[in-house]
């Protein structure tokens, strides 16, 4: 059941295209022409409104890592799109997609998450067609 | 004895749908007043494709601005969220804005009183139905003071006693300005259950000191039953706010 479920989740939020958030300044905080990908292990989830942050350490080509903190949809908005709390946990390895913050911080909104079984769920906002 | 009751229960319950669909009846209250309880999508165009990602007023119907009324409706950003954006940092949306996010809206109904509870912070409207004027002498507010009364089973919803602040959420789609209303601002809403699953929405905006006239929104609202297992989600600003008093930490 929790399988279907998640699939559910998946199928439905992949289809959403485009990240907004209806609470914070997406618009102002996120820069629509810096897309993001990464890589990384799950750090910390604060399952939190107004909207969920989630910290990823990011190794860079120099060696590096970089803990990053990416912000999504809240709380209410994913568990009715079947995503939970416990959908994401340190330690997990995942690849994020999203947009970097415009102040220059090692923030992003964190848009979609793709865990190791291929499963990509929508964790922002739901989406509507941006113009 | 339990499965008895609740075979009794799904009995009763099929029985009603089959009524009210054989019928054509909607829900009503005992005094024969619609029931609109129930939860509800936030309001959607009628028509035409979706304008964002919360709901918006359609610019295309706009009438004329009056001198000076496109200046106090568009108000450029300046970068700085305490006054570009106070909602980045927990101050309210205000009415209609906090009602227009993708959130659900719970209607709950007595003879008295609609009580619309946005998900969104959990904003509440207690709407009075006895037709009631609006109070005389009261300071300005966020969301206003809403009277209901009931024009056959359409409600009709007028509110006033609004003080400046956000229109909608135009703010997430254009990232040089948003619009305010004025503190002349003043709403009518009319609600008609149109079919067990919908409320055919109009949505007048009457704000005299920017516009030369009301216009009117053409909404509807859809009935999601589905949601009422898990009922409204919470959801407390404060529990993570990035931005206390317009800071925005990192």
């Amino acid at each position: 059941m929790k399988a279907r479920i998640a699939a559910c989740a998946a199928a439905a939020l992949v289809a959403a295209t485009v990240f907004v958030s209806a609470h914070h300044s997406a618009v102002a905080e996120y820069d629509l022409e810096k897309p993001v990908k990464m890589s990384g292990t799950v750090t910390k989830v604060e399952w939190t409104n107004p909207h969920i942050w989630f910290y990823v350490d990011v190794k860079n080509s120099d060696g590096t890592v970089t803990n990053w903190g990416f912000s999504g949809a809240p709380p209410g908005v994913l568990q009715r799109r079947g995503i939970m709390k416990t959908s994401m946990k340190p330690g997990d390895v995942i690849v994020v997609e999203g947009f970097r913050a415009r102040d220059g911080s090692s923030n992003a909104s964190g848009n979609n998450v793709t865990f190791p079984d291929g499963r990509r769920v929508f964790t922002a906002m739901e989406g509507f067609q941006q113009r | 004895m339990k499965l008895r009751i609740a075979a009794a229960l799904l009995t009763v319950t099929t029985l009603s749908i089959l009524s009210l669909s054989a019928q054509g009846q909607l829900p009503r209250m005992p005094d024969g007043n619609p029931d609109l309880s129930g939860m509800w999508d936030n309001p959607k165009p009628a028509s035409g494709p979706p304008r964002g990602p919360a709901t918006v007023f359609d610019k295309s119907l706009f009438p004329p601005f009056k001198p000076g009324g496109e200046a106090l409706f568009y108000e450029p950003r300046t970068g700085d969220a305490r006054h570009d954006e106070p909602r980045a940092f927990c101050m309210p949306s205000g009415f209609p804005s906090a009602f227009l996010g993708p959130y659900p809206i719970q209607f709950v109904q007595n003879q008295k009183y609609l009580v619309m509870v946005g998900e969104f912070m959990r904003v509440t409207r207690i709407i009075p139905l006895d037709g009631r004027p609006h109070q005389a002498d009261i300071e300005p507010t966020f969301y206003g003071d809403p009277v209901g009364r009931w024009e056959g089973d359409t409600l009709v919803i007028d509110t006033a006693n609004f003080k400046r602040w956000s229109l909608d959420d135009y703010y997430y789609t254009d990232s040089k300005e948003y619009r305010m209303h004025s503190d002349a601002f003043h709403t009518i809403e009319r609600l008609r259950r149109t079919d067990m699953n919908t409320i055919a929405y109009d949505f007048t905006v009457d704000d005299p000191k920017i516009f030369t006239r009301p216009w009117t929104e053409k909404w509807q609202l859809k009935l999601h039953p589905e949601w009422e297992k898990t009922g409204l989600y919470e959801m407390v600003c404060e529990e993570n706010n990035r931005c206390p008093g317009g800071n925005c930490r990192k």
